[in-house]
This record gives C-alpha cells, sequence and structure tokens, in this order.
C-alpha cells in the first residue's frame, strides 16, 4: 500500500541516506534496522509526511502521498519513540482521552484484558508519572489496539523492554498481520519477531 | 538581475562592484559633510541644528528601506524558496538596526534644543523606536537559535509579521497629529524645502546608501561563505 | 460528524490537562493580583491617582501575566509527540493553532476575565467603566490568545532564549493596549474604538494559523 521510491534525504548539506526503495503491502512487517544516527526516525517521520524528502517519492494506493494524505493518516498510527501519555493524569484517564480522541469503538473489556497481558492493570488509578519507563512505553502501545488502524509505524518499539513483553508485542505482531495489517518499525536490536522484510540503512 | 537572487552569481557582481561603491561612499560622504557643515545655510528659525538634519532624515530612509528590502526578501525566500533571502535576513538586520539607531539618538540630540526634551511620546517616535525593537528581536533570534534551517524561516515570519510597523512608522505624521513635523519630501507633491538644504540632504542620503552598501556586501559575503562551511 | 466528534475530544483532553494543572493557572491569578499590590504601595493608596491610571495597571498586567502562561502554549505537547499526534489525526497544523489558540482563550483568559471585578473593586474603578472593560478585555485577550500562539510557535526550537516569545508578544500588543485603554477613557468614541480592536482581531486572526502552522511543521520537522 505505501510504495518509497527512491528516496534521499539531505539536511544540512549532509546526505542522511540515499536511494531507499521500499514497498509495504498488507501483511507485511518491515524492520528498519541501522545504527544510531543512520536516519531509520529520519526515514519513518518522512513516510508520514513530516519531513520532506530531498529527491524521490512516497506512493499512498497508488497516488502521491501529499494528494491524499489525510486518507492515509486515516489508516495509519504512528508512535514516536516518545511517550505521549499525559504524566499528570492516572492510567484510566489516559485510556479514556485516547478512546475519545481516535472515536475508538474498542470496549471496555477488551482493553481491561490487554492491560492484564501488559501487567498494567493494577496500576489503573496511578498517575503516569509514577510509572517505570518501560511500563510507559507499554501503555503507549495500547494506542496501537484503541486506534484500530490498519497501518503501525513504530519508531524503536522493542528498546528498553523486558523479553516476556517482547514476545507479547511479537504476538500482537502476528495477530495484526493475519488480519492482514501492516507494519514497519525500526530497531537496533536483533529480534526474532516474525519479520517478512529486512531494510539496512 | 540573478545576481540579486543567487549567491553564486552575487558574489561575482560583488567582487566586481565592491571598490568602485568604497570609493563612491568615500567621495559622498566627504562631498555630503562639506555641504551640510559649510555649503548650505542656517535656517532662520532653527539655526545650526537644521544640520542635524542631514544625518537624520538619511538615516530614518534607510532604516525604513533595510526593512522593507527585507520583507521582500522573506516573501522571496519563503513563497518562491529563494535561500538567498535568508542570507540577506540574517546579513542586513544590523546595518537596519544601527541606522535606526542613529535616527533615534541624533533625533533626540535635535529635539533637546527644539522641542526642549529628549524623547517625546509621539506616534513618529514611538513607532519608530518600536522599528528599532523590532530589529532588535531579529538580531536575538539570530543569535539564539540552534538549528539554521528553522532559524531562518522563523526570522523570516517575523519580518513578514513585523513588516505591518513600516506603514505606521510612514504615515503616523499624517494619520495622527504629532510633534513631529509632516514629511517636507515626497513624491506626489512638490519639495517645500530650498535647494540648497536639498543638495547635501540627497547627497548625504546616497553616502550613508553606499556606506550601508559596502557594509551589506561584506556580510553577505561573510554569510554565504559560512553557510557553504557548514558554520553557521 | 467524525470531526466535530474529534473537536469536541480535543477540548476534552485540553480540558482534563488544565485540570490537572489548576494550580499554575491559579499561580497566574495570584501573580496578577499581588503585582497589583505592588503598583498600590509604589504608587501610594491616593484613590484619585489609582482609579486614574488603574485602567492603563490592568491591561499592563493582564498582557504580563497571560504572557506567562506562553511557555505551556505548545511546549509540552511538541516535547511528549502529542502534536504529531493530533497532526496525524486528521488536523491540519494551521487548525490546531486555531484550537489551541481557543483553548488557551478558555483556558488561561477567562479566569482572569472572572478576576477583573475584583481588580476592580481594588484598583477603585467605578461600576459604569465595568462594562467597556470587559468588552474591550474579551476581544483583546482573544488577540493576545493568538499573538501567543504565534510567539510561543516561533520559540519552540530556541532553548537558549525563551523570554524572546513575551518579547515578541509584547511588541505585537502595543495596538492593542492602545486601542483598549483608549476605550475607558472615550466613552463618547466608543464604536469606532470597538471596531478598531475588532479590527486588529480579525487581522491576527488570520495571520495566526498561517504564521503559527508553519512554524510548527517547520520545529517538527526538525526536532
Amino acid at each position: 500500500m505505501i510504495l518509497v521510491k527512491d528516496l534521499s534525504i539531505e539536511r544540512s548539506n549532509k546526505t542522511i541516506f540515499n536511494n531507499v526503495n521500499l514497498s509495504l503491502g498488507s501483511g507485511n512487517i518491515i524492520l528498519l534496522k541501522g545504527k544510531n544516527g543512520s536516519g531509520k526516525t529520519t526515514l519513518l517521520k518522512t513516510i508520514v509526511n513530516i519531513i520532506d524528502p530531498s529527491s524521490g517519492s512516497i506512493y499512498w494506493k497508488g497516488k502521491p502521498l501529499k494528494k491524499n494524505l489525510y486518507d492515509f493518516y486515516n489508516h495509519t498510527t504512528y508512535i514516536a519513540d516518545k511517550t505521549s501519555s499525559l504524566s499528570k493524569l492516572t492510567v484510566q484517564d489516559n485510556i479514556k482521552i485516547w478512546k475519545k480522541i481516535f472515536l475508538s469503538k474498542i470496549n471496555n473489556s477488551q482493553i481491561e484484558s490487554i492491560l492484564k497481558t501488559l501487567k498494567l492493570d493494577n496500576y489503573l488509578n496511578q498517575k503516569v508519572s509514577s510509572l517505570s519507563f518501560g511500563e510507559t512505553k507499554k501503555l503507549e502501545f495500547l494506542r496501537l489496539i484503541i486506534e484500530d488502524k490498519k497501518i503501525w509505524i513504530l519508531d524503536e518499539p522493542l528498546s528498553s523492554l523486558d523479553d516476556e513483553s517482547i514476545d507479547i508485542i511479537g504476538q500482537t505482531f502476528q495477530d495484526h498481520r493475519s488480519k492482514e495489517g501492516s507494519i514497519i518499525f525500526s530497531s537496533h536490536q536483533n529480534s526474532d519477531i516474525g519479520v517478512t522484510e529486512e531494510i539496512r540503512l | 538581475m540573478m545576481f540579486l537572487i543567487n549567491p553564486n552569481k552575487f558574489n561575482k557582481a560583488a567582487d566586481f562592484l565592491i571598490k568602485p561603491i568604497l570609493v563612491l561612499s568615500i567621495i559622498l560622504f566627504s562631498l555630503g559633510l562639506l555641504f551640510s557643515f559649510y555649503l548650505s545655510p542656517e535656517d532662520y528659525q532653527q539655526g545650526s541644528t537644521v544640520r542635524i538634519m542631514y544625518v537624520h532624515v538619511p538615516s530614518a530612509w534607510l532604516a525604513l528601506l533595510t526593512y522593507a528590502i527585507m520583507t521582500l526578501y522573506s516573501i522571496a525566500a519563503l513563497a518562491f524558496r529563494i535561500p538567498f533571502g535568508f542570507i540577506i535576513n540574517t546579513a542586513v538586520a544590523p546595518i537596519g538596526g544601527i541606522f535606526t539607531l542613529i535616527c533615534i539618538i541624533s533625533g533626540s540630540f535635535w529635539g533637546k534644543p527644539m522641542w526642549g526634551t529628549w524623547w517625546v511620546w509621539d506616534a513618529r517616535l514611538t513607532s519608530v523606536a518600536i522599528l528599532f525593537i523590532i530589529y532588535l528581536v531579529i538580531i536575538f533570534m539570530n543569535l539564539s537559535f540552534e538549528n539554521r534551517v528553522v532559524r531562518e524561516k522563523v526570522v523570516a515570519i517575523f519580518v513578514l509579521v513585523g513588516s505591518i510597523n513600516l506603514p505606521i512608522v510612514k504615515f503616523s505624521v499624517d494619520w495622527w497629529n504629532t510633534l513631529h513635523q509632516p514629511a517636507t519630501i515626497s513624491k506626489l507633491s512638490k519639495p517645500n524645502i530650498d535647494p540648497s538644504m536639498m543638495i547635501p540632504l540627497i547627497i548625504m542620503t546616497f553616502a550613508f546608501a553606499m556606506i550601508g552598501l559596502v557594509i551589506a556586501i561584506l556580510r553577505i559575503k561573510t554569510e554565504i561563505i559560512s553557510r557553504k562551511s557548514n558554520l553557521g | 460528524m467524525k470531526f466535530l466528534n474529534k473537536i469536541v475530544s480535543f477540548y476534552y483532553r485540553e480540558y482534563k490537562l488544565n485540570l490537572s494543572g489548576l494550580q499554575d493557572i491559579l499561580t497566574n491569578i495570584i501573580f496578577f493580583f499581588i503585582s497589583i499590590f505592588i503598583f498600590i504601595f509604589s504608587i501610594g493608596p491616593d484613590r484619585e491617582t489609582i482609579s486614574l491610571i488603574g485602567v492603563g495597571i490592568l491591561w499592563t498586567l493582564l498582557l504580563l501575566s497571560s504572557t506567562l502562561s506562553l511557555r505551556k502554549f505548545y511546549q509540552d505537547d511538541f516535547e511528549n509527540g502529542n502534536l504529531l499526534i493530533t497532526h496525524l489525526n486528521g488536523f491540519s497544523f494551521g487548525f490546531i493553532a486555531i484550537l489551541k489558540t481557543f483553548s488557551h482563550f478558555l483556558f488561561v483568559q477567562i479566569p482572569f476575565l472572572l478576576s477583573i471585578p475584583i481588580a476592580c473593586i481594588l484598583l477603585n474603578i467605578v461600576n459604569d467603566k465595568l462594562i467597556y472593560l470587559f468588552i474591550s478585555f474579551s476581544i483583546g485577550s482573544l488577540i493576545l490568545s493568538c499573538l501567543g500562539s504565534i510567539s510561543s510557535s516561533m520559540n519552540l526550537m530556541n532553548q537558549r532564549n525563551f523570554l524572546l516569545g513575551s518579547v515578541i508578544v509584547m511588541i505585537f500588543s502595543i495596538p492593542v493596549i492602545i486601542f483598549s485603554v483608549g476605550i475607558i477613557n472615550m466613552e463618547e468614541n466608543f464604536n469606532s474604538l470597538i471596531n478598531i480592536l475588532f479590527g486588529i482581531l480579525l487581522i491576527v486572526f488570520a495571520i495566526n494559523p498561517w504564521a503559527s502552522g508553519l512554524c510548527l511543521k517547520l520545529s517538527l520537522e526538525n526536532n
């Protein structure tokens, strides 16, 4: 669905990467690998049209991305390397806000079961600022379920998580794949999540 | 005319032009000083203080002109994606600031004997003071952003928004009843100033413009070089 | 309909956020009142003088205290990535700027508006001027919100000199101050002055989404 053609990015006279080609069909899981500073985050940001590429083009459903940007956004969840939950509010409030913002149709029992598997169900009435970093990161993944979109674009989803959580996320990825969703994520570490394609930057 | 929007062509044109302009500015400035101090008459009301006008008026005009140039280049840079406009913005802002400062200081030297005070809260004076503050903010913005791409665009946007002040400065003497005298020289009517005073005024204006141009060329060239080597 | 729902939920989020940061807003108001006290201490408690310059003091302090809250305008949302999420949720940057401006007006300026009558009692401003003050402040504070949006979006990437944002707001608020103080002192000219104030509001309202949207996109791009 997403087609990236000969993408190059140059910022302040420095080439970050050259001629990247990528195509994301339904049921694909693409892993972007590379060292720190190799441009993984930049590439993901370019795909969601935050950064303008110096050359090359991106297509969404066969049309240039810029032409039907908001249709693309309607089908995409993007999780940056930061955590977007509001630290002053409780976990429950955050979930409530997300459900409202994304006009989610997920019912509460579903969310509760996910919270249980993520081991966050005890923190429901605690403020997000009292959670550990790994836990806030896990909370962030709840957005994937709440938003319920076809395409997931994730920036470093596996960093600072324990093996157990990585297994859960791998499970979620496979579930999403079986529902014909597609995922593109970046990582600098090796992991055995069922990746269909690997791109080195 | 491509040298007005292309850094490389500007460099070539500047190398060719800078020496004549420098010589011209020296000649004009000494000629202007000569005229304004010895060859122009004293005003029958203002006496010798009228000579302050030969510094005050040219610097005021050039302060406005500099800002107008910055506005035009900001539009060019933002709307037509001509990066040379950003270079002009960073290079020219301090020059405009200095002209405004000269204008304010010489004006208050004139105001002390004429109006009996250094400063009056009059529309023209206040709007010029605001122009000076706007120049200062532009200079500080250039100093305080770390990312160059963000900095130059933000400065250009600020220049555009701040250009609202320009017509206020220009027409403040017509719109409000002010202590400051209305413009004596304008295109629409015949100037009501004596030629003996008109000549030094015009010479001084060109001299100031040439001096400003020399400094501007040097600053723009350094800016181009520092951008090429990624220093700024 | 979906779009409208999203706007409503945007404001629900802002409401929750401001409710949890209620002490910030209250601190602003305390700053406002303390400054009034300090003004009165430095001028002296002469009733005549105070009522003469009271309106000017009120406007200056409202401007100063609303610039205090500028830091919160976009900075938090920018740093935790919510700005990007809101954009991906289907709002253009310009529209985010408009929404945020109204949110600032609702949650920061309205509390000030409510505290004006008390300040008027302290500053000995007569009751029949209060209505003029109210009208001028409600227009003026919306202008200040727009200016705040522009300047704080400009300053997102500026880590060294945050005060610059306040200076920008103050420069552009000069005409607002001139005309809104004029409204109260010249009651016979009320209509023409309020029209000018309204004109300024429309101008900044037109510039705001353009300038702020551009700055927001720029900062996200280079972050």
